[in-house]
């Protein structure tokens, strides 16, 4: 019992560290599952994690409130950057996302009144399982009403093919838009729960190095539906912790290895609605012919 | 105003190994059509090798550059080799190619950071040249002139063999349709390789002159260069490689200039800048060509 | 004005032009689409008869001229408004959406007739839950219609390529149109397939749809089109019942060449 116990010890903070990084990967999804490749997540987590901290430090209002608002912050921001990139074609777009990451350090270094500049800031912000295991749920909840809705369809639609969802009138912008406040807002919220989780944050806390986790996580877990996201999250945050008891020093690779070996034999990720279906399908037709045949008396 | 020729010499220099990072990564996102995040740890690579040789096998100056230049291209078409080309079957998808170079840069940069020890490495004195000569009363370390050098060089023989040679029209056709220029009698696979080797040798020798002249030798030496170059192929046009190393250069001088006027805090702040405004506004940059598509 | 109130034409299209580059695909286009009828649109291969169905169903701008449907200028909308405005289209390459059932690829069409907020779908309010299941059965009998309903649950991409297609016209009828484009309905089907569409078609006719084939089928424009427009080099060629159209010398011309066309390759002998 006691080994058990030592065990979610020491496990704990990989737990913490997997739910967090859920959330920015959710946000990622967010968009990428109405056909946008972008970083920017990361930067709405940096407004949301430099915002709901010092709001923290310079008021001393109650950590909870800033949730919300840390929420809201990033989806202000991703409006705001939903206007200007969505007249972009999609290549361009994703590497101005990535310029925004670089621009935004930029900003965070020298506003050091908000953000402590080069040096950063401590983070008294307690982050509990138990509240990081509810906010999950809810998230979870949100992304599964959020797929089984006619949002869901028109996103589907959108990402699988612009021009052909458009001729259908569904409006491309107006669903990419709210994909995007809907990827702030989880964004900015992770941002948060990620300072807390921390305990400090710098300028290169949020930066180009955990946009790349990130989207890889998101592929390597599926970026066709949000369990895979999730899974994919978790998979990257405790793959280096269980590799560094067998290869110390060589951890990081292994999540390098895994990313290679499943983009080449799982191109689609590890949870694939296609992939589920074209299995289970097939069986009808197959099904169907083998009673069919099994009808007729055949003299072999 | 000593001083700002001084700087302005500094900015070149500086430039130049941004310009020549660019030019392999331009010649990757052009021809290859993959947003490499690898790159840059072909350069730290580079630097690591010369390194290497130049401490431990003790190999003269151009040996231990070079050795680390041809290590840089091998690493370069491993990389496209194992990362890229099972996904060229599966057709064009900007995203898998960049998961998949995110993996190689996962994987490389963690070997880098093992290989110096998590530290900065700096060149030993006398591996290098460093003769010191004077235009004027204004110091000009001869490790600059090499650099600028270089990277003119390498900026005109790329020039010349991507729009004047038969190899370098193959590279512009496997780089537009690799079916349609197989058609054509172009071994795509051959012209990739190569490529391949062509980008990631020009970004290592960015790599072990920028190892050397900054005194840092690590995984961070290719992810600064990686940003930069990133900057100066999309400010100077994607496919034009005089583009590119002029928007190099220009970028490394305003960054200097930025640094030692107005404050070093804004250092990276007005290249950035320049890269957000020119995706927004002129995303095929100051030189770069416009592409037709049938709807 | 006819004496029921609906315009005559439903769609109106004139001096219409489109560029690429140098190349003008379409250029001083002029056609009339009769409310209600079965319109074809014939024409050798390049002639512009796919980019004139992209300029009226808007996936591309058009450089001049306009297009109205019933009295509403749409040359530079852009294709979702189109959509609203009642014009569906299907592709000459079937475009449907991998990874989705035959029953999703319908209810995508079905979006804008959804019949709810997109809010109140996403919250689960029992409005939104009933407006679905009234959209799911309408996309069944849009499916029963193409005889499609027993394939209603399996991934499209697995049917087979008269089927696709047929899918493919049924998501677009999802949208309820009042003008259906087909570009190329039949390109691939054997005579009897064929046939089977062209009923289809008339059947929707009869319905009350107005629509626009693209067809190389000579035998599928003449027994099931009411009217024929014929374009060559983006131009207009010829126009009238699809017999007066096969008939016409320039026609006649443009797919198997002139006369003296022959005349003359033999003196170069």
């Amino acid at each position: 019992m006691q080994g058990l116990w030592d065990f979610w010890a020491a496990y704990r903070s990989t737990l913490a560290f997997a739910i967090v990084n859920s959330f920015l990967a959710l946000s990622t999804y967010a968009v990428l599952s109405a056909g946008i490749l972008s970083f920017a997540t990361v930067t709405y987590a940096a407004f949301g994690g430099f915002l709901g901290a010092r709001m923290v430090l310079a008021t001393g209002i109650d950590p909870m409130l800033t949730l919300p608002a840390a929420a809201l912050a990033g989806a202000v921001l991703s409006y705001l950057v939903a206007l200007i990139f969505l007249r972009l074609e999609s290549h361009w777009m994703a590497l101005a996302s990535l310029a925004l990451i670089l621009i935004t350090r930029v900003i965070v270094i020298n506003i050091p009144v908000v953000t402590g500049g080069v040096n950063g800031m401590s983070v008294p912000l307690p982050v509990s399982l138990e509240l990081l295991a509810v906010l999950i749920a809810l998230a979870a909840l949100v992304f599964w009403r959020l797929s089984v809705s006619w949002y869901g369809i028109a996103a589907q639609s959108v990402r699988e093919d612009t021009a052909v969802a458009s001729s259908l009138g569904i409006a491309p912008r107006k669903i990419q838009t709210i994909a995007f406040v809907i990827s702030g807002a989880v964004g900015g919220l992770g941002g948060m729960l990620l300072a807390g989780a921390l305990q400090f944050i710098s300028p290169d806390t949020y930066f180009v190095n955990i946009a790349f986790t990130m989207i890889a996580g998101v592929v390597l877990g599926g970026s066709y539906h949000w369990t895979g996201v999730i899974i994919g999250a978790a998979v990257f945050t405790a793959l280096p912790v269980i590799a560094q008891a067998i290869i110390p020093e060589f951890q990081d690779v292994a999540n390098g290895i895994v990313l290679l070996l499943i983009m080449i034999f799982l191109p689609r990720g590890l949870v694939d609605p296609r992939a589920i279906r074209l299995r289970n399908k097939f069986q009808l037709p197959v099904a169907q012919a083998i009673k069919d045949t099994s009808s007729t008396k055949l003299d072999i | 105003m000593d001083l700002f020729f001084e700087q302005l010499i500094n900015g070149v220099a500086l430039g130049s190994l941004y310009a020549l990072f660019g030019l392999g990564f331009g010649i990757v996102f052009a021809t290859l059509g993959i947003l490499n995040a690898a790159q840059g740890t072909y350069a730290s690579w580079a630097a690591i090798v010369a390194l290497a040789a130049a401490e431990h096998y003790k190999l003269p100056f151009i040996p231990a550059l070079l050795t680390g230049v041809v290590a840089a291209g091998v690493i370069a078409l491993l990389v496209d080799q194992v990362a890229f080309q099972p996904l060229r079957r599966r057709g064009k998808d900007m995203l898998g190619a960049l998961i998949t170079s995110i993996a190689c840069w996962i994987i490389l940069d963690s070997l880098a950071g093992t290989a110096t020890g998590h530290n900065s490495l700096s060149f030993p004195r006398g591996t290098y040249p460093s003769t010191m000569y004077h235009l004027g009363t204004i110091p000009l370390p001869v490790m600059q002139i090499i650099t600028i050098a270089a990277m003119v060089a390498v900026t005109v023989g790329l020039h010349v063999l991507i729009r004047h040679t038969r190899f370098g029209a193959a590279m512009r056709a496997v780089g537009w349709d690799q079916t349609a220029a197989s058609l054509g009698g172009v071994n795509p696979r051959y012209v990739v390789i190569i490529t391949a080797f062509i980008a990631g040798s020009t970004s290592g020798l960015a790599g072990v002159l920028g190892g050397i002249t900054t005194h840092n030798v690590s995984f961070m030496l290719g992810e600064g260069l990686m940003l930069k170059g990133f900057a100066a192929v999309v400010v100077g046009g994607y496919d034009d490689v005089r583009g590119t190393a002029l928007a190099g250069v220009a970028l490394g001088v305003l960054e200097v200039m930025t640094s030692q006027y107005l404050s070093s805090g804004l250092r990276d702040g007005i290249t950035y800048a320049l890269l957000l405004g020119f995706l927004l506004l002129r995303p095929r940059g100051l030189f770069g060509s416009l592409t037709y598509s049938r709807a | 004005m006819s004496e029921t109130g609906l315009p005559q034409s439903l769609l109106e299209i004139s001096a219409v032009g489109k560029n690429f580059g140098g190349v003008a695909a379409v250029s001083e286009l002029s056609m009339v689409v009769q409310t209600g009828s079965v319109a074809g649109l014939m024409g050798p291969n390049g002639a512009g008869k796919t980019t004139l169905v992209n300029l009226i169903s808007g996936l591309l701008p058009s450089d001049s001229g306009t297009i109205r449907l019933a009295d509403v200028e749409i040359q530079r909308s852009p294709s979702h408004v189109i959509a609203e405005l009642g014009i569906a289209r299907t592709y000459q390459n079937v475009r449907l959406f991998s990874g989705m059932t035959v029953l999703e690829q319908v209810m995508a069409g079905c979006y804008v007739r959804r019949g709810t907020s997109l809010w109140a779908s996403f919250l689960g309010l029992p409005k939104a839950r009933a407006a679905r299941k009234a959209v799911e059965s309408h996309a069944l009998e849009l499916l029963d219609r193409v005889q499609l309903a027993n394939r209603a649950h399996l991934l499209a991409e697995t049917l087979s390529y008269g089927e696709q297609r047929r899918v493919e016209i049924a998501r677009a009828l999802g949208t309820s149109p009042r003008l259906l484009l087909l570009d190329e309905p039949t390109a691939g089907m054997n005579a009897q397939e064929s046939n089977e569409i062209g009923k289809l078609v008339h059947s929707l006719r009869d319905g009350g749809l107005t629509v626009l084939i693209v067809e190389h089928n000579v035998q599928l424009v003449k027994d099931f089109c009411d009217h024929v427009t014929v374009m060559n080099f983006g131009r207009f060629l010829a126009d009238g019942t699809p017999a007066e159209c096969i008939a016409h010398p320039d026609v006649q011309a443009a797919y198997f060449g002139k006369t003296t066309d022959a005349e003359r390759i033999r003196t170069l002998r």
